[in-house]
């Protein structure tokens, strides 16, 4: 016996039912795009941006996130959930599709039936499962909603409407089924073929064949209406995610990773710097809330968000496009609020998270832009001081800029045009002028000879790299401070530069290159580790319990996790990972030019991170960053913990493992 | 149209390192950074407010000094005045209060002021006779030390800044110069475009040779840094040991 079944069983497939069917699902189909049509002249209220380079990169993006369901599996246990749901819907979706395609082409014009044979054994079974999954884990989704209830997940009208029309959808499915096997299958062999419809048939034998037939044609009949509604719906509601957040992952930001865009400060035409209102944001950044499915995760990571501060990296992208759909005109400072604006650390824990590929951070610092370049504000009068001191000293900390070298004083590393140093150490305003990152500095330096690696410094002429100011919007400083760098490079022997803050290497390594500054750029973790690899570095391990903190500039921007582990290990680091470490790490506070700003809101995010490490017991807290360990050093005095937690920075720790004769030594 | 005009000095950033010229009689200007006097920043802004205030007037900023004060006239053009004079003067650090308010009295004489404005002081040299030497040799009247400002219709109304916290409050009808004291306002922060508009205002250099000044009146005989007092100690470790110590210096010093 040929294994099949007769596709529009009790339904018929005469004129009265082909002609209602493909009217309404004609015009689910119109409303469907016109849903989504009506929203482009939405986007195009934003400045151009090109995102269709790299097309096959892109597309790969869109595959695996889509298919794989890549981006939204980093979060385990609703990400799963996700990931069988769709897979679930997806498989019933091409199962309705082969039917619609054999019943209504293959089948009328070329006699031809496929879903026969054992394909439709493995077609029907496949299917059963398919719902059953997808039913399963929308529970297990709803449950998780309605029941668990985790912090930020807010649920709304939309939400239950949602849940329930997919519910009803894949119930009616096997109720369909069910009365249909009650009549034709039950007590044959193919029943074994569709377990979960053969449960329904089992519930629905009692009734007799007339009952059965009808109750099969009203329910086919409601399910194809429900299944007409969702259509409808997905461009109205947050159901368009199924579409807008795919095709997001072809726009997604390529990288470098958390670069900003430059802003032209030579066009003499432009009235507008930043972003005051919607249409100076760019179309990808109005299309971003279009892909967002309030899944907070960013704001679960958010560093502000998780110490009281007014930002949710979601609640943005929300009021963004509340602001592009309805009040296209509002001032998005005053909308988004200074207060949430300025709280931003640019951590990029949001970006990093966000299954949608949305890109929350460039948004906050354009609006900042707008703020500083236009209207001249700052979170607060110390912030603007340290710019004025930047302007005058080329530090943010106002130390007189003759005295940048003094730390170097007794180590001799001015440029000899003789004998070119290996590397150009770009200090880095913290290390060259701050009392306990000089300490560092010197550490580095002191690791760089025991290696056999020379060593100079700009001196005097460096500058701040004007990361902070770049990133608290300040850019006509930051390009100022950066076209001054570039030419004293430009102008010295560098061949490679070196530094030991992770701000001034995203910014040289990315930041200067939009600028025309190429020479090689190296975090200074990277490059002992390459030292300690090639067995130049002469380490002596000490075992030490210690924990260590990923700065976000090191970590997440730049994605160097292994080689400050590598180091440490070597040292005989004995390392108890904090919960949120690698790219899940918190941010210290320090990001986004916060360094330069007093945290008045909320509690401090430095005190967070310091407990954090406390959590672990380790007793020492290792970072390889200024502004880390210049948090730390805080937090870990304003927690009152200096009994049983240090500070300190890798390079330190390595230092002192050098051999003695080395340690301090200059040649 | 009113007619305002504001004075600024360029001084060295305070924090900068110091050293005695060879003559003995100023600093050196190695290593050295250059920004505006700070109580003139407060007198630009006043001067910018009121400006903004009248709608119609015109301000001009008067820097006397060498090419380098330059910068310090585009911060202030940035900020909001409407032209630039540059007195050039490489000796100006040598002449004495009454000679620099002579330059600025000729330059003002010929122009028709409403209002000047000036810092209280400069923070390098310090006289505080610059601005109240210039109303002087115009025959106005002088408010000094202003952490208050008001203006309307010919009249100023002002707070001046006494010893001990106590003020003053002040009136006078224009023309008249004031000076500004810390506490008058918050000196705005140039926006972009504002630092683009500056780099297209006028900026005319007058010689200063031209003008007839005053034999001096003062001569600096030497300059030195102060001597340096003792510092404080911080004693360290526990109670005991920390009053043990204690008891050291003090039985040291008696």
């Amino acid at each position: 016996m040929e294994y099949t079944r007769e596709i529009y069983w009790n339904i018929g497939q005469g004129a009265a039912v082909l002609v209602p069917m493909y009217v309404l699902a004609l015009i689910a189909l119109v409303l469907f795009v016109y849903g989504f049509y009506r929203r482009l002249p939405v986007y195009r209220q934003g400045q151009a941006l090109d995102r269709s380079d790299q097309r096959s990169t892109r597309l790969n993006l869109v595959l695996r996130g889509i298919l794989l369901q890549t981006r939204v599996l980093r979060e385990r246990a609703p990400g799963i959930a996700h990931a069988l749901f769709f897979w679930g819907f997806a498989l019933l979706f091409i199962g309705t599709v082969l039917i619609f395609i054999q019943a209504d082409i293959t089948d009328p014009l070329f006699d031809i039936r496929f879903l026969s044979g054992s394909f439709y054994l493995f077609y029907s079974l496949a299917l059963d499962l398919a719902g059953l999954t997808a039913i399963g884990m929308l529970l297990a989704l709803l449950y998780r909603r309605v029941i668990i209830r985790p912090p930020g997940l807010d649920s709304s009208f939309q939400d239950g409407l949602i849940h329930a029309l997919l519910l009803i959808i894949l119930i009616t499915g096997f109720v369909i089924e069910g009365a249909r096997m009650a009549v034709t299958e039950l007590g044959t062999p193919l029943a074994w073929w569709s377990p979960v419809g053969l449960v329904f048939a089992k519930g629905l034998a009692a009734f007799d064949e007339t009952t059965l037939r009808s109750l099969h044609s009203s329910i086919w009949w409601l399910h194809l209406l429900l299944a007409l509604a969702f259509i409808i719906l997905i461009p109205l509601t947050k159901l368009r995610h199924l579409v807008t957040t795919g095709v997001n992952y072809f726009f997604t930001d390529l990288g470098p990773k958390g670069l900003l865009p430059a802003v032209d400060l030579d066009n003499e035409e432009a009235e507008q710097f930043g972003a005051a209102q919607i249409k100076d944001l760019t179309w990808k950044d109005i299309y971003d809330a279009d892909a967002c499915t309030s899944c907070k995760r960013c704001q679960d990571r958010c560093p502000a968000w998780a110490t009281e501060k007014p930002l949710s990296p979601m609640k943005i992208v929300h009021q963004l496009g509340e602001v592009a759909f309805q009040t296209p005109e509002a001032q998005l400072a005053a909308t988004l609020e200074r207060d949430a604006v300025w709280a931003c650390t640019t951590c990029l824990a949001c970006q990093q998270s966000c299954p949608a590929s949305i890109e929350h951070v460039r948004k906050l610092v354009d609006v900042r832009r707008h703020l500083v370049l236009m209207e001249g504000e700052f979170p607060g009068d110390e912030v603007m001081s340290a710019m004025e001191n930047t302007e005058v000293n080329g530090n943010p900390l106002g130390y007189a800029f003759a005295a940048r070298e003094d730390w170097a004083d007794d180590l001799n590393l001015s440029e000899d045009p003789e004998d070119p140093a290996d590397i150009l150490y770009f200090v880095g305003c913290y290390a060259a002028f701050d009392k306990r990152n000089q300490a560092v500095a010197r550490a580095f330096v002191h690791l760089c000879r025991a290696a056999g690696v020379k060593v100079s410094i700009l001196g005097k002429q460096e500058k701040c790299c004007g990361e902070p100011m770049r990133k608290m919007g300040n850019e006509y400083l930051y390009q100022t401070l950066a076209a001054d760098n570039i030419e004293t490079i430009k102008a010295s022997s560098a061949q490679q530069i070196v530094t030991t803050c992770p701000h001034c290497f995203n910014t040289l390594s990315k930041d200067y290159r939009q600028l025309g500054l190429d020479v090689p750029v190296r975090h200074y973790t990277d490059f002992l580790a390459e030292l300690l690899h090639q067995g130049r570095l002469p380490l002596t391990a000490d075992a030490v319990d210690c924990t260590y903190h990923d700065s976000c500039y090191l970590g997440r921007h730049n994605d160097i996790y292994q080689s400050p582990r590598a180091l440490l290990a070597a040292a005989g680091g004995r390392l108890t990972e904090m919960t949120r470490h690698g790219d899940e790490s918190f941010c210290c506070g320090a990001g986004g030019g916060r360094i330069l700003a007093e945290e008045h809101l909320g509690s401090r995010i430095s005190d967070t991170r310091v407990s954090m490490a406390g959590e672990t017991g380790a007793p020492l807290l290792v970072s390889s960053c200024p502004f880390c360990l210049t948090m730390f050093e805080d937090g870990i005095k304003s927690l009152d913990k200096s009994g049983s937690l240090k500070a300190q920075d890798l390079a330190e720790l390595l230092a002192q493992r050098l051999p003695t004769t080395q340690q301090g030594a200059n040649p | 149209m009113k007619k305002l005009l504001v004075c600024i000095k360029q001084v060295p950033d305070m924090e900068s390192r110091f050293k005695v010229n060879t003559d003995g009689t100023w600093y050196e200007e190695t290593d050295l950074a250059w920004r505006m006097n700070e109580y003139d920043e407060y007198a630009v802004e006043q001067a910018v407010q009121l400006k903004e205030q009248l709608g119609e007037a015109e301000l001009t900023v008067l820097c006397i000094g060498p090419d380098r004060v330059k910068e310090t006239i585009k911060k202030a053009l940035a900020m909001g005045a409407d032209r630039g004079v540059h007195m050039t003067d490489n000796e100006s650090h040598l002449r004495d209060p009454l000679a620099i308010a002579s330059m600025i009295a000729d330059f003002a004489r010929q122009q028709d002021f409403e209002l000047i404005f000036t810092g209280m002081q400069s923070q390098d040299r310090g006289s505080a006779q610059v601005g109240v030497l210039v109303a002087e040799l115009l025959g106005i009247p002088a408010l000094t030390t202003l952490v208050e400002f008001a203006y309307d219709q010919g009249t100023i109304t002002a707070k001046r800044e006494l010893e001990g916290g106590s003020r003053a409050l002040v009136s006078c009808s224009t023309p008249a110069l004031v000076t500004c004291q810390l506490g008058l306002n918050r000196p705005r922060y140039p926006t972009l475009p504002n630092i683009m508009k500056a780099k297209k205002k006028e900026l005319a250099s007058l010689p200063v040779t031209d003008l007839k000044l005053p034999p001096a009146q003062l001569k600096t005989a030497a300059m030195a840094p102060p001597p340096k007092r003792g510092s404080a100690r911080i004693l360290e470790g526990d109670t005991g040991d920390v009053a043990a110590q204690l008891a050291a210096v003090i039985k040291e010093k008696m």
